[in-house]
């Protein structure tokens, strides 16, 4: 008896050792953007991104061989297209996600469901999960990522490069000698806009245009009587449909040949992903809308 | 009672005979999902062998089993309505979804999301309450001697339904809500969301139900009579009815908050039972309980793997297989008139 007390001892001691030889990397703690304490590893290795913008932002910081899974419409840079899908980001396979055996999943609050992310946690999948609401919280995301990812040199250098930037433009535009109305549609039926507490509205005020539809409401509605009303300077149609619905939509505005933005032919067609995603690209739909809103400012750059 | 050894032979056999498509239907939705089928995983887990890919354990145990009984909670409830309705309204075309009740829970539950209440109770309350308005909607519309018929009756339905979904689209239009997008997924059936913690509230909620409505079954054949035969037989007619709609909405609406709105389960499934088992409802009830659950988890099922990437709401495949079958019952009871 005591043998076998004896044998089960020496047992437990081996197991001991050799659970604490092959544990993965250190763990450690951390709080995402939500307040929530997340544990995850050192150095995850199998990381998958919830929604495209993570994605962008994984590559940007060169971490894409981390990547495991990425979300459907995950289409920049072109490598991600290859990578597995898990469903799109308002409805996650959570079936596929576990069968990656992710060692760190990334969620973004405006987009994933919290029952998802509560699911995930529940199976013992460490989530982190961003909110980035505006510029400054889209490049402190990205210096998260960075230190979760063990990218932090790579974060720092890409983010000094977008506050640069940014700069660049603020500054460009702070000579201007007025805020031309810009009308940004971002839904063609019904007629959409965007409201003060999004991304578009800060780049189209940080490229020294002023926002027609700013006010509370994120995403307004707007009846045509009230474009009209509103008489804008500029269209920029943001969409990702091709070239000929942005030509049926002008050819529509054209009908009031009075609109000062229709007198003057500006009304343009933007590449929606460049501002609706929370990523380093919204610095490229930054210089954009400075060279559309202020074609007199950045003259000598085309 | 000079049937019972009958009756409980009768029981006893539909029981089993239920209950074996009942498992066959757990084993493929276990076995089947976007990951690949493992019906060797299954097999040895269920042998209480520890299976080789934790991974896959973790896939059968903890995200498809909670799902699979979530839906077969919630198509032995639509199906339970379905019966309960079809009884008392003596229609045979009443089913929660057709006649409003669902719309009207969705119309609440609708509201409460948008009040920011929580899942439960406060969503399920708010279904609950929106039910109970539009059963009496339909009670009030319908009354009298026209509940007889089933014209007027499915055209009150109608109508309720078609200002239950403007009202939801109004909430919707209307709303600048963040959650809109998942409010349209569940809004069009969605059994995703189901963890196991919530699958035992609402078995919690759902199981005496279903033991109150096996025990009202014969009184609800008797109703199926005629109300003097009912009476002379000892069933107080006014109390058990009102249980009856109750209770039906209570479970209808516990399900529509959790899943939205799952079509013509109530229709489909009682329907094909009758057809099969004749009209007793000793028998239907049990057997609408174990087939309405099969019936749900292979719709699941469907919806789960049908589509390469993410899933078909699983309501737009009750629909599509039940629509066609109320089309067909309405030409065959013409046909009898």
């Amino acid at each position: 008896m005591i043998k076998l007390c004896g044998t089960i001892l020496k047992l437990i001691v081996v197991l001991m050792i050799v659970a604490a030889t092959f544990s993965p990397a250190v763990a450690r703690q951390v709080t995402d953007q939500l307040g929530r304490q997340v544990v995850l590893s050192d150095d995850p290795q199998r990381v998958v991104s919830l929604a495209p913008s993570i994605t962008e932002i994984i590559f940007a910081l060169g971490q894409e061989h981390r990547l495991k899974g990425v979300t459907r419409y995950s289409d920049f840079p072109e490598e991600a297209v290859n990578l597995p899908r898990v469903g799109s980001y308002v409805q996650l396979d959570l079936e596929k996600i576990v069968a990656l055996k992710p060692a760190l999943c990334i969620a973004i609050k405006d987009g994933n469901p919290v029952e998802v992310v509560e699911r995930l946690e529940s199976l013992k999948i460490p989530v982190y999960a961003v909110d980035p609401r505006n510029l400054n919280a889209v490049m402190e995301t990205i210096l998260e990522i960075g230190m979760l990812l063990d990218a932090s040199e790579a974060a720092k250098a890409l983010v000094a490069n977008m506050r640069y930037r940014i700069q660049r433009v603020r500054s460009r535009v702070a000579e201007a000698s007025c805020r031309p109305l810009v009308f940004y549609q971002v839904g063609i039926f019904p007629i959409v806009s965007v409201g003060t507490n999004t991304f578009i509205h800060e780049l189209i005020v940080f490229a020294g245009g002023s926002n027609l539809a700013e006010g509370p409401i994120p995403y307004p509605r707007f009846s045509r009587e009230q474009v009209l009303f509103l008489s804008p300077e500029i269209f920029i149609i943001s969409s990702m449909a091709k070239g000929e619905v942005f030509e049926r939509i002008k050819a529509e505005w054209n009908r009031w040949p009075d609109l000062p933005a229709i007198k003057n032919h500006r009304i343009f067609l933007v590449n929606s992903s460049l501002f609706d995603r929370p990523t380093p690209r919204l610095v490229d739909g930054l210089e954009l809308l400075g060279r559309l809103i202020h074609p007199e400012l950045f003259e000598e750059e085309q | 009672m000079t049937d019972k050894p009958f009756l409980l032979k009768r029981l006893f056999t539909v029981s089993f005979l239920m209950i074996f498509i009942l498992i066959v239907a757990v084993f493929l939705g276990l076995s089947i999902g976007s990951t690949g089928s493992e019906f060797k995983a299954v097999f040895q887990s269920l042998a209480e062998e520890s299976v080789a890919d934790s991974m896959t354990a973790t896939i059968i145990w903890d995200i498809r089993f909670p799902r699979v009984l979530l839906a077969a909670l919630v198509g032995a409830t639509l199906s339970l309505g379905g019966l309960v309705f079809q009884v008392l309204l003596r229609n045979p075309l009443a089913e929660p979804y057709i006649l409003g009740v669902s719309g009207g829970s969705a119309v609440g539950a609708i509201i409460g999301i948008l009040m920011g209440l929580s899942r439960f109770p406060g969503v399920a309350f708010a279904a609950f309450a929106g039910s109970l308005v539009t059963l009496f909607l339909i009670l009030a519309m319908s009354s009298g001697q026209a509940i007889l018929k089933k014209d007027s009756l499915l055209l009150s339905g109608v109508m309720i339904n078609a200002f239950c979904s403007a009202v939801i689209m109004f909430l919707i239009s209307m709303s600048q809500h963040s959650r809109l997008h998942n409010i349209i997924f569940w809004l069009m059936g969605d059994l995703s969301m189901s963890d196991i913690r919530q699958v035992a509230i609402l078995a919690a909620m759902l199981l005496p139900c279903f033991l109150l409505l096996f025990r009202l079954s014969h009184s609800m054949n008797l109703l199926l009579m005629g109300q003097e035969m009912a009476q002379t037989m000892g069933v107080n007619i006014k109390l058990v009815t009102m249980t009856l709609l109750v209770v039906t909405s209570f479970m209808v609406s516990a399900t529509v908050s959790h899943c939205g709105l799952l079509g013509f389960v109530g229709l489909v499934i009682p329907h094909m039972l009758r057809l099969t088992l004749g009209p007793d409802n000793r028998v239907l009830v049990p057997s609408c309980v174990l087939g309405g659950g099969a019936y749900m988890i292979l719709c699941d099922l469907l919806a789960r793997v049908l589509p390469e990437h993410g899933e078909i709401p699983v309501g737009v495949i009750t629909a599509m297989i039940g629509a066609p079958v109320f089309i067909l019952l309405l030409k065959r009871s013409d046909l009898c008139r």
